[in-house]
Formats: C-alpha cells, sequence, structure tokens
C-alpha cells in the first residue's frame, strides 16, 4: 500500500465532499437535522390518560372513588357517558381510552361486606396507552380498596412503595430517546459513502481506476478517512443539537463519546460500503441502505421496545446492526456517564463488524470491467 | 387514447422487469421489513428483566419476589448481593428494573409504627421500558398489599373488585397495533419512491423529448405514468395485508373491500404526488432524496408513533395535509376496531380532497414543466 497513492484518494474525496452539496449535506448537517426531526416523532409520553366514567351510583363513595383515581393528574376525566352504547361510540372513534362502570349499588355493596364490583373497559388498540390505563386503574383502585378497609389508612396495613427511576428520574421519553436516535441518524454519513462508491461504478470513473496502479485497499480506505473524519464533524452538531435545544443531561466525558462515535462511524461506513460493492447504482444503493440498514435500526435495535432474545434470528439480526451497540453506548455516556470499562462488549462488536464487513467489502469490490 | 396508455403502461412494466434489482426491492425488502417489525413486536411489553434484592430475606420477602415473578411484564433475572452489584446491572442494561426489599421487611408488617417500605428502580434511560416496568410492579404491589391487610383482618373481604375488559386488540398485543401502520408506511415509501422516479428518469436518460413528441397527449402521459406505481403499489399491499393476517395472525376485522377501496384512493395521491416530485426533479437521485426528506416530514405529522392528539396544536393544524396521517387512522380503525365508513368520513373526506387537489396541481405544473 503506497501512502501517497492513498493520500491521492482521500484527497479528492475531501475535495467531492466540499464541493458537491448533497454529499456535503448528508455528511455533516443531514444527522443534526434528521436528528431534531425525529426526536419530535419518536418522543411520546403515555404519562395522559383519558378516562370516561359511567357512574350509575351517583353516591357519595363513587365520587370520592373518581376523585381518587384522579387526584395526581395522571389520569383524566374528560366525560360522562350515560350507557354502553355511547361508551362504545367512544372507544371506537379513539375519544376516550377507557370507561369506568360504576354500578347502581356500588356504595351500599362496598359497606356492606360483599365485594362491590366495578368495571372498567379499557381501548388497547394501541398497547401502550391501554396498558398504561389498565395498570394505572389497578393499582389507584387497590389503593382506595385499602383505604376503605376497617382500621383503613392505619400505616400498618399500608405499604410503602419507593418507586423511582434513575438516569431519567421524570422518565420523559425525550432525554431516553434523543441519544438512542443519534445512532439511528448517524447512518447519513455511511449512506453517503455508498453512494460515492455507487456513483463512480455508475458515471465510469471507477474503471478510470481500474487503469491506475491504485490497489483496492488503497481505494476503500482512501474513501472510508474522510468520511469518517467529517462524519465526526456531523457527530459533534447532534451532540449539540442534544445537549443545547434537547436539554438532554451529558453525564460521561466528551472525549470518550467522541472516540466511540468513530468506532461507529467505521463499522456503520464498512456495512454500507460492503452493500455498495454488491449493488450497482445509486438508486438500488440508497434503497438498499435504507431497508436492510436505516429503516430495520428503527425496531430490531432496542430504540423503542427492548431487543428480542426470544428468536435467535432476531437476535442475529439485531446484534449484526451497529446501532444496536451505538444506542448502547450512546444511552450510557449521555445518562449514566458510564467509562470505557463498562462499555466493552459493544465497543468490541461494532469493531468486529467494521473489520468483517470492510474485509468483505473489500472482497466484492473487483478491479474490472462488469 | 386508450390503446396508446396502455402501450406507454407496458413500456413502463417492461422497464422495470429489465431493472430486476429494483424489482426484487420493492417486493422483497419492504416484505423483509414487515417480518422484522413483527418478530420485534411479537413479544410486546412483556418479560422485562428484573434484578431483585433481597434484604430481608423472610417468607414474606420471599413471597413478594414470587409475586412479582409471577406476573408477565416482570422476570425476576438476577439476584445481587449488594446494592453495587445492583447499580451494576442497571448500568450495564442488564436489568430494566431493580427492587430492593429492606432488612426489616416482614416485622414491620406486624409493627403498628412503621409501614413496610420497598424501593423500585427502573432504569430511565429507556423511558417506554422503565414506566412500563415501573408501574408494573408498582401495580403488584398495591395488589400484594392489599393482599397482606386482608390476611391479617380475618374473614374480611376487600370491599371493591375492578373488573377490566379490554376491548379491540385483547392481548395488547403490540403487533396488532404496530403491523398494520408499518404496512400503510411501506406502500406509501414504496409508491412514492416508483412514481417519483418516472420522469426524472426519462429526463435523465435523454429520453423525455422523445416521448414529448410522440402521439400522446399529456392527460395521456400523465395517466401513463401514474397508472404502474398505482399498481405495484396496490400489488404490494395486498402481498403485505396477505403476509400480515394470515403469517402473523393480526386479525383485519373490519370490511376488506372497504379497506382495498380506501387504500386505493391513498395510493392515487401518492402516486399523483410522486409523479408532481419527478416533475420537478433534473436527476432519479435528486428525487429520490426529495422522497426521502419527504418521507421523514410525513412520518413527523402521520401519527405513526406519537398519536396526533399529543402534538403541539400547530403541528395537528399542519398534519390534516398530510395524507399518510388520514390513512394510518383508517388502516388502524378498520383493522383494529373493524370501523365502518360511517365512523370515518372525515378521513375518508380530506382523502378525497387531497388527491383531488393534488392531482390538479399535477396536472398544471406537469403542463408547464415538460413544454
Amino acid at each position: 500500500m503506497s501512502l501517497r497513492r492513498w493520500f491521492a484518494v482521500v484527497r479528492k474525496e475531501f475535495r467531492h465532499i466540499t464541493r458537491d452539496p448533497r454529499t456535503f449535506f448528508l455528511v455533516t448537517i443531514s444527522p443534526a437535522v434528521l436528528l431534531f426531526m425525529l426526536a419530535y416523532v419518536f418522543a411520546f409520553d403515555v404519562t395522559h390518560v383519558v378516562l370516561g366514567v359511567m357512574d350509575l351510583d351517583r353516591s357519595t363513595l363513587s365520587r370520592r372513588y373518581v376523585s381518587a383515581l384522579t387526584s395526581d393528574g395522571d389520569l383524566e376525566v374528560r366525560a360522562y357517558v350515560d350507557d354502553y352504547e355511547e361508551a362504545e361510540d367512544a372507544l371506537l372513534h379513539g375519544e376516550l381510552d377507557a370507561v369506568l362502570v360504576i354500578p347502581p349499588d356500588f356504595e351500599e355493596r362496598a359497606y356492606s361486606g360483599s365485594p362491590a364490583p366495578l368495571q372498567a373497559i379499557v381501548d388497547g388498540a394501541d398497547p401502550l396507552v391501554g396498558g398504561e390505563a389498565l395498570r394505572g386503574l389497578a393499582s389507584r383502585t387497590n389503593a382506595f380498596a385499602l383505604d376503605l378497609l376497617p382500621g383503613g389508612s392505619a400505616p400498618a396495613t399500608g405499604l410503602d412503595v419507593r418507586g423511582r427511576a434513575w438516569y431519567n428520574p421524570d422518565l420523559k421519553s425525550l432525554i431516553g430517546m434523543v441519544p438512542g436516535l443519534m445512532a439511528v441518524v448517524l447512518c447519513m454519513p455511511a449512506l453517503a459513502v455508498a453512494l460515492a462508491l455507487a456513483r463512480e461504478k455508475e458515471v465510469g470513473s471507477f474503471e478510470a481506476l481500474i487503469a491506475t496502479p491504485l490497489s483496492r485497499t488503497e481505494y476503500l480506505v482512501g474513501k472510508l478517512v474522510p468520511y469518517v473524519l467529517s462524519g465526526l464533524a456531523s457527530v459533534g452538531l447532534a451532540w449539540l443539537i442534544a445537549v443545547s435545544w434537547f436539554r438532554v443531561p451529558f453525564r460521561g466525558d466528551l472525549p470518550l463519546f467522541l472516540l466511540l462515535a468513530v468506532d461507529y462511524l467505521v463499522a456503520s461506513m464498512g456495512l454500507s460500503m460492503f452493500i455498495a460493492s454488491l449493488v450497482p447504482n445509486q438508486q438500488t444503493t440508497i434503497l438498499t441502505v435504507l431497508m436492510i440498514f436505516f429503516v430495520p435500526s428503527f425496531f430490531l435495535s432496542g430504540l423503542i421496545l427492548p431487543v428480542n432474545r426470544e428468536t435467535l434470528w432476531t437476535l442475529l439480526a439485531a446484534y449484526s446492526l451497529p446501532p444496536t451497540h451505538f444506542i448502547v453506548i450512546a444511552r450510557g455516556i449521555f445518562l449514566k456517564g458510564l467509562e470505557l470499562a463498562d462499555l466493552w462488549p459493544p465497543i468490541l462488536s461494532l469493531g468486529g463488524i467494521g473489520g468483517l464487513t470492510l474485509a468483505l467489502g473489500l472482497l466484492f469490490t473487483r478491479k474490472r470491467v462488469a | 387514447m386508450i390503446l396508446q396508455i396502455c402501450n406507454l403502461i407496458f413500456k413502463e412494466f417492461i422497464q422495470f422487469r429489465r431493472d430486476w434489482m429494483m424489482a426484487a426491492f420493492i417486493i422483497a425488502l419492504p416484505l423483509l421489513e414487515l417480518v422484522l417489525l413483527a418478530e420485534t413486536t411479537g413479544r410486546g411489553l412483556k418479560h422485562f428483566s428484573m434484578a431483585v434484592l433481597d434484604l430481608d430475606n423472610s417468607r414474606v420477602s420471599r413471597r413478594l419476589v414470587t409475586t412479582l415473578d409471577n406476573t408477565q411484564e416482570l422476570d425476576a433475572r438476577y439476584y445481587p448481593s449488594d446494592a453495587a452489584e445492583m447499580r451494576h446491572l442497571l448500568d450495564r442494561g442488564l436489568a430494566n428494573l431493580a427492587v430492593v426489599i429492606p432488612r426489616g421487611f416482614a416485622a414491620s408488617w406486624d409493627s403498628p409504627r412503621s409501614a413496610p417500605q420497598v424501593q423500585v428502580i427502573a432504569d430511565g434511560s429507556n423511558s417506554i421500558v422503565g414506566s412500563s416496568a415501573l408501574s408494573a410492579a408498582e401495580g403488584v404491589l398495591t395488589n400484594f398489599a392489599l393482599d397482606m391487610a386482608l390476611r391479617h383482618g380475618t374473614g374480611v373481604v376487600s370491599p371493591i373488585v375492578l373488573h377490566t375488559t379490554i376491548r379491540f386488540n385483547r392481548t395488547l398485543n403490540f403487533r396488532h397495533y404496530a403491523l398494520p401502520a408499518q404496512l400503510g408506511f411501506i406502500v406509501y415509501q414504496v409508491t412514492l419512491t416508483i412514481a417519483s422516479l418516472t420522469f426524472a428518469r426519462e429526463r435523465e436518460l435523454g429520453t423525455l423529448e422523445q416521448l414529448l413528441v410522440a402521439p400522446l397527449r399529456r392527460a395521456e402521459l400523465v395517466i401513463g405514468k401514474v397508472i404502474p406505481p398505482l399498481v405495484i403499489g396496490t400489488l404490494n399491499f395486498l402481498v403485505l395485508l396477505a403476509v400480515t393476517v394470515f403469517g402473523f395472525g393480526v386479525p383485519c376485522r373490519g370490511s376488506f373491500p372497504l379497506l382495498l377501496a380506501l387504500t386505493l384512493l391513498f395510493i392515487l395521491a401518492e402516486s399523483g404526488w410522486g409523479v408532481v416530485i419527478s416533475c420537478f426533479s433534473r436527476t432519479q437521485q435528486q428525487a429520490i432524496l426529495f422522497v426521502f426528506l419527504q418521507a421523514m416530514t410525513d412520518m413527523t405529522f402521520s401519527g405513526y408513533m406519537v398519536p396526533v392528539s399529543n402534538m403541539p396544536w400547530l403541528m395537528q393544524a399542519l398534519s390534516v395535509f398530510v395524507p399518510l396521517r388520514h390513512y394510518l387512522i383508517i388502516i388502524r380503525t378498520i383493522v383494529i376496531k373493524g370501523a365502518s365508513l360511517s365512523l370515518l368520513w372525515r378521513e375518508v373526506a380530506a382523502l378525497v380532497f387531497l388527491s383531488l387537489s393534488v392531482l390538479a396541481i399535477g396536472l398544471v405544473s406537469l403542463h408547464r414543466r415538460l413544454e
């Protein structure tokens, strides 16, 4: 490998990045822009459950019960409904998340020693909201029942549950989502590399390179370095957006974060170079990178739901995607203030993916005319 | 006239067949996407891994741990021996939730002075997981407290009992909620991408002039260009719906003809818009880049993840102009809730209005751009 030839490719590619506005946008600014937009797509707090009440008892106890349910503001009574038909309609329209039915003899039975039944009809269509409604109603009802017991609120009968969330005490989804999304949006510089490779094939300048003494390694590594370096600029920009606009706490070490971002960029660019070595033109490159890299990284990587460890192939698919590992790193450094020693599994996995995909890309990049 | 349009459509499909990579991506990759999503969401918000630090180690505390472990949401997977080890489990993300039972837990049930305490710590770095696990644990714990209180006072029964009925998605299966929306999004993606390439490809290859001088009227040209993405989008929809319903067991409760009709309307709107994009882009890449940005924006406004009602009011107002928003409501309500047309008239009216205006914009701008 000749350093001079390699450096020529690096210089050429740097010139391309700064000259072509589209590539420049993809490599440096687009991750920050995407982060800004996607954070609003994926940040959803299901703290608010909208409740309808069908109070057929209209007693002191039923009113006390309803106000006990809503006292902390997580459940909101938006409507009082008169019959099941109205309840069903509101649930179908999605206007209410749940309807609580209090039967006519509720108060009487509650004091008579036989359990008074209550009914909650929950709209399960959105499992996040439905589950929240279900659990919120159940735990508040239990607490209310405990209060009603003879000798009710004596301390000996209650259980003092101290629930708290570490790293993100208010459980705001934005705080957890933004570091995770950084992994997804940093796929963009990788897309730019794949496009650069595919364009050379499409435009025919790759054929011109075949005639030169440039080797495959010099060619690929020469492409990689400028993109990793300018990708690092996009990491910085995205970091700024996360910290200053979204006010995500950054508890770790910034140099460590940037270093591991390089690890991630190499892995993701290796993957996209491997893809580019297999497909013929830019159009298919974009589609492939988007569909087997960008889109799955939303679902498989543990960004929204934890990685599914139950079936072997989803486990394999998840762990062969670079974002899965970088999400652990980003959340760890941002929110948990982790250090190098805590993060070795994702770091090594990223290194492994990077090395393997670069080797494969090298293998499939042939210096010959198709 | 019909013959000429047919010829044009035929030509388009020949081009598709040549570009077999593209054809593979149109069918195979959407399928992959759907399967991936189905596999990840199949489990839903269950089986969160739990670490238990039981410092009391009494009969009562062990019963509490068993009760927690017996819920669907929580799996007691780790038993750290001290707080440092527990912290490590949370730091590494191995445990989503930690429960600390302090020393003297069992004794405090009998003491009248102090209430027994339990500490529940959730990993908040993924807030969905954190809050679900936390509220699941709190539910179990209040239930346990009620149960303990009933045991203490012999012969006492709980004064009130809550019976819950879950409608539309009885097991709260996340798959049933996520797949229909993803299906809609994939159909959107494929239709828009193909449609956006139509004129851009001709212009890039220099064949646009030939088409313009061919004995075709402008309207015929546009119709001929809109139909192929329409057909491919519809085929895609049918295949993916079959996979969703028969492969992944998501029941389609509503009427299939209604869903198909409204899907056609949606695909028409998106193909029209794609052709407009295609008219204005000089190269295929420009078109694809534009589609990508558009897809991101549409996703933001569509209620794909965040319910539209949770957005700020300005976004809610703007989202009315996004066809995907209306279509996602339509497909979700028909598939999950089995809704009929009367329930969806607002969305249908909006979709009709949007597709008509897109076609109008398309015809006018095409006239200008193609001359």
